[in-house]
């Protein structure tokens, strides 16, 4: 929680402040912030622990809260560090991004490609809701975590290279690799769909 | 005025940069204009803004389902009245 700790300088709060606090600015992302823990563990037991044991490191560390500040985004911040710290470590998950793969990529002439000849508005279009959240969930944790938050939960660049810890050329590259793996992962499921024979 | 070549001269974006901007929230009005004007004469980037823009719809409105269960607001809310008292 150091990094917690270092970010504002600490603030004074009464335990009634304390409780507003809680009330009014962290209690209002509780929807957000289960459906990202739901989404990087995929088991809703992890996702409660890992919302609750966010919740009350928050508390804790409220006075590292600087009130009328971006709660969510400090809240994701917690949330992610506990995922990495806590959960990924219980579950031994190994799975790490390349980020000198990702770095290359977005270096190199690549970036400006469409590499999804084969995928169409249609074909999306007749996707039921499930193709979309597993071809979202089939993608690593790195690359589902930015399109959660850009996507999902509107987060601009430095605040998502603050709840990830990465500079923004990272936030962005990412994204942009993230958004073409999970086109890539569409275009398997429109092709499957037999929408093969289709160009775009 | 190819998709991939520069909307202007000097050290401007290219098109694919700008709509990369665009999906994330991070392009100026001015860049979202020069974008869509420059897409009505271009096919391949209207295609892929089209393209883009659904996903982008899709994942708000489809992956967005989980509520977190009221056992545990109230787990989190007891917790914290017990810390504070």
């Amino acid at each position: 929680m150091d990094a917690l700790e270092q970010e504002a300088p600490k603030q004074h709060y009464t335990d009634k402040q304390k409780q507003q606090v809680f009330d009014g600015e962290f209690m209002p992302h509780i929807n957000a912030m289960y459906n990202f823990g739901y989404r990087l563990t995929f088991d809703e037991d992890d996702a409660n622990d890992l919302v609750q044991d966010t919740y009350l490191k928050a508390f804790r560390f409220i006075e590292s809260f600087q009130q009328g500040t971006n709660a969510k985004a400090w809240l994701f911040r917690i949330l992610k560090n506990s995922f990495i710290n806590d959960y990924r470590k219980k579950k031994k998950e190994p799975a790490k991004v390349d980020y000198q793969e990702v770095e290359t990529f977005y270096n190199s002439e690549d970036v400006d490609r469409q590499i999804t000849p084969d995928l169409r508005v249609e074909s999306l279009q007749d996707m039921m809701g499930d193709e979309i959240s597993n071809a979202l969930n089939s993608l690593d944790v790195d690359f589902r975590t930015v399109i959660i938050l850009c996507d999902l939960e509107g987060f601009k660049y430095d605040e998502m290279a603050k709840i990830l810890d990465i500079p923004i050329g990272t936030v962005r590259s990412r994204l942009h690799r993230a958004r073409n793996l999970l086109k890539e992962k569409l275009s398997e499921y429109a092709k499957k769909m037999g929408y093969k024979n289709h160009t775009l | 005025m190819s998709h991939q070549s520069p909307p202007s001269a000097g050290n401007q974006p290219t098109c694919m940069e700008m709509l990369q901007a665009i999906l994330d929230g991070a392009a100026t009005p001015e860049q979202e204009t020069q974008f869509k004007e420059h897409m009505e004469g271009c096919m391949p980037c209207y295609k892929e803004y089209s393209l883009e823009m659904v996903i982008k719809e899709l994942i708000k409105t489809k992956c967005c389902g989980q509520c977190a269960p009221p056992e545990l607001v109230d787990r989190i809310k007891s917790s914290i009245s017990e810390k504070a008292s």
